[in-house]
């Protein structure tokens, strides 16, 4: 099974991102992409430019007065201290020039992507540059100021009345934003995969939280164990997602990518590894064509080692958007042309070898911690969507 | 703030004390709730919980079970010896009588008239929101030493970061790891960031232990 894929990107695209040394940094997403052409991985596919969205677009899930904030905060004329409300002006959310249409930016590549997938002229589509997962109606939080996955269903829904999203976040971080704009509404399941909240920001995302009103059991939760490895995730993942998808039956899923759950992350504290990131993307491409004729959106998220993961991390899941194979060997030419700039030793294989992340001494006993929270997720999410 | 005012429940499903249990344990299904207040008069006189109601009559399908209903009355099977609270009481302080009596709840009675219902649902939430944890933020675990100004010294830390405190929980005293060195407070604060690492270095080199997040 495979289909045809798009890649939504343009360079205005990296203009997102705050800046100095913080650790939200666009050239990840260059790091990336250039790392899937050197491989070859971009040679039958033409980067598709999209539009910034528009107000009327992100006013869909913010509201006017946030969205009138961001975009004079960007011309930097507010008082720090109006910003400090909407969650601006803060260590994690530092305004820049240009904030609004950057973020707009962002959020018009994932709605063109998923419009492109809608009308047929894609199977499955990726926009690396999306995934700002945490974004709330009225306030920016954790590097996020307007959320495109939001916007984009919001959107979608009005477009094709009738029409059911599954979401799905393996981002080391609870999905917040996108569960709470889609928390009453039974057309979009939510599904988020994280470190548990007690350890993680935002400290939500626990397995109790469901839904609400209508929307009870269309929010799934697995909050996971500091330090979870690829065994443990990847087996949680199948025992959940497959079956709650199947049972939800989506005419598309979006999937936020986010790799900041592999063990180099400097922000969280799981222990994936590559494997982690080929398997996800692998699956989810497989449930998009056994559910939904292969409608599938990809976006990015998290990541901040982005010398060492980021860029193959997502380079696996661009092979599984455009259903190629994942070669073996990072490139001479990228390598030598990143080496100097990164501050670490760049790893030679696109792949991590399992010998470099040996188990861990409790490996056992978070697999067991693990897999009791998968079975509550299983018991307590499957009989509402049945 | 954190008084069982604050967090109590104010429309109240009460009953009279000839209502038969079956009335109590249909409105205990309808409304979903555990604890009905009776009241005669306009005065507290007893409480009675689903259990009560439940052990005063025989099972499913016994055939006693329908007369049983319709004969037994609330005032056979309520306590009559009800502990209360008043709005004004510190919530620690229901909390504490309720886990002491090994009781669900109290009702809350002010110059003699019932005027809400505390339940250990209604503490947890004031918890949840007393840690802030409907709010995003961090989680962090710093050691302090049982000192004047530590609090203040390691709240200090996240003021110069510019990451705002969502919300403060500090413990009892604990033996230091370091033999021979001053007792320490746990701290629990929850801050408004996605990336602790900043706030981490300079608490360190401030002299905290910070116990979460761990080291990579």
């Amino acid at each position: 099974m495979s289909g045809r894929a798009a890649i939504v990107h343009d360079l205005a695209l990296e203009d997102y991102g705050f800046g100095g040394d913080h650790p939200f940094d666009p050239l990840r997403v260059r790091l990336a992409l250039e790392l899937c052409e050197t491989l070859g991985l971009l040679e039958d596919y033409a980067f598709v430019s999209s539009g910034p969205a528009t107000d009327e677009d992100l006013t869909t899930v913010h509201s006017l007065t946030y969205v009138r904030m961001v975009q004079k905060a960007g011309g930097g004329s507010s008082p720090l201290s109006d910003l400090l409300d909407y969650g601006l002006g803060t260590p994690d959310n530092p305004v820049f020039p240009g904030i609004h249409e950057a973020c707009a930016r962002v959020v018009g590549g994932v709605l063109a992507a998923s419009r492109l997938v809608m009308a047929g002229e894609a199977d499955h589509a990726m926009c690396i540059s999306g995934g700002l997962h945490h974004a709330m109606r009225s306030r920016a939080s954790g590097f996020c100021v307007y959320n495109d996955a939001g916007v984009a269903i919001s959107r979608l829904k009005e477009e094709h009345p009738g029409i059911r999203i599954a979401y799905v976040d393996t981002d080391a971080h609870h999905g917040d934003g996108v569960q709470w704009m889609f928390y009453s509404d039974p057309d979009v399941l939510t599904v988020s995969m994280h470190e548990s909240g007690r350890y993680l920001f935002p400290g939500s995302g626990g397995i109790q939280e469901r839904g609400r009103h209508d929307g009870v059991g269309y929010s799934v939760n697995v909050p996971l164990e500091p330090f979870t490895d690829d065994e443990s995730w990847i087996s949680c993942f199948e025992a959940i997602v497959p079956e709650v998808l199947r049972a939800f039956d989506p005419d598309l899923i979006l999937s936020q990518n986010g790799c900041d759950g592999h063990a180099l992350d400097p922000l969280t504290h799981l222990s994936a590894t590559t494997r982690f990131y080929e398997h996800v993307p692998r699956r989810v491409h497989d449930l998009a064509h056994e559910l939904c004729r292969g409608r599938w959106v990809a976006t990015g998220g998290g990541g901040y080692d982005i010398w060492r993961v980021v860029p193959r991390a997502w380079t696996a899941l661009w092979a599984a958007v455009s259903h190629q194979e994942l070669p073996e060997i990072v490139p001479e030419d990228w390598l030598s042309k990143w080496s100097e700039k990164s501050p670490v030793g760049l790893p030679p294989l696109v792949r991590d070898a399992p010998e470099d992340y040996p188990p861990r001494a409790r490996a056992a006993k978070i697999a067991e911690r693990n897999l009791r929270t998968a079975e509550e997720v299983v018991d307590t999410v499957l009989p509402g969507l049945q | 703030m954190l008084l069982v005012g604050d967090s109590m429940t104010r429309e109240i499903v009460t009953l009279a004390p000839d209502e038969t249990v079956g009335t109590a344990l249909a409105l205990c299904r309808e409304r979903r709730i555990r604890h009905l207040p009776v009241l005669s008069e306009g005065r507290l006189v007893g409480i009675v919980s689903d259990r009560d109601l439940r052990s005063a009559t025989p099972a499913f399908g016994e055939p006693e079970r329908a007369a049983a209903l319709q004969k037994v009355l609330v005032e056979d099977v309520m306590a009559d010896d009800v502990i209360s609270a008043l709005p004004d009481d510190p919530i620690e302080q229901a909390a504490n009588t309720m886990r002491e009596r090994r009781i669900g709840c109290l009702p809350v009675v002010e110059s003699g008239e019932l005027v809400g219902i505390i339940t250990a649902s209604d503490v947890m939430k004031a918890l949840v929101y007393l840690v802030g944890a409907n709010e995003p933020g961090s989680r962090m675990e710093v050691a302090v030493p049982d000192r004047p100004g530590s609090l203040a010294g390691a709240a200090g830390v996240f003021g110069m970061c510019g990451i705002n405190i969502v919300s403060v929980a500090m413990g009892p005293t604990r033996e230091p790891e370091e033999e021979g060195s001053v007792r320490e407070r746990i701290v629990v604060f929850r801050v408004d960031t996605i990336d602790t690492s900043e706030a981490v270095r300079y608490l360190e080199e401030a002299g905290y232990s910070v116990l979460w997040p761990p080291k990579a």
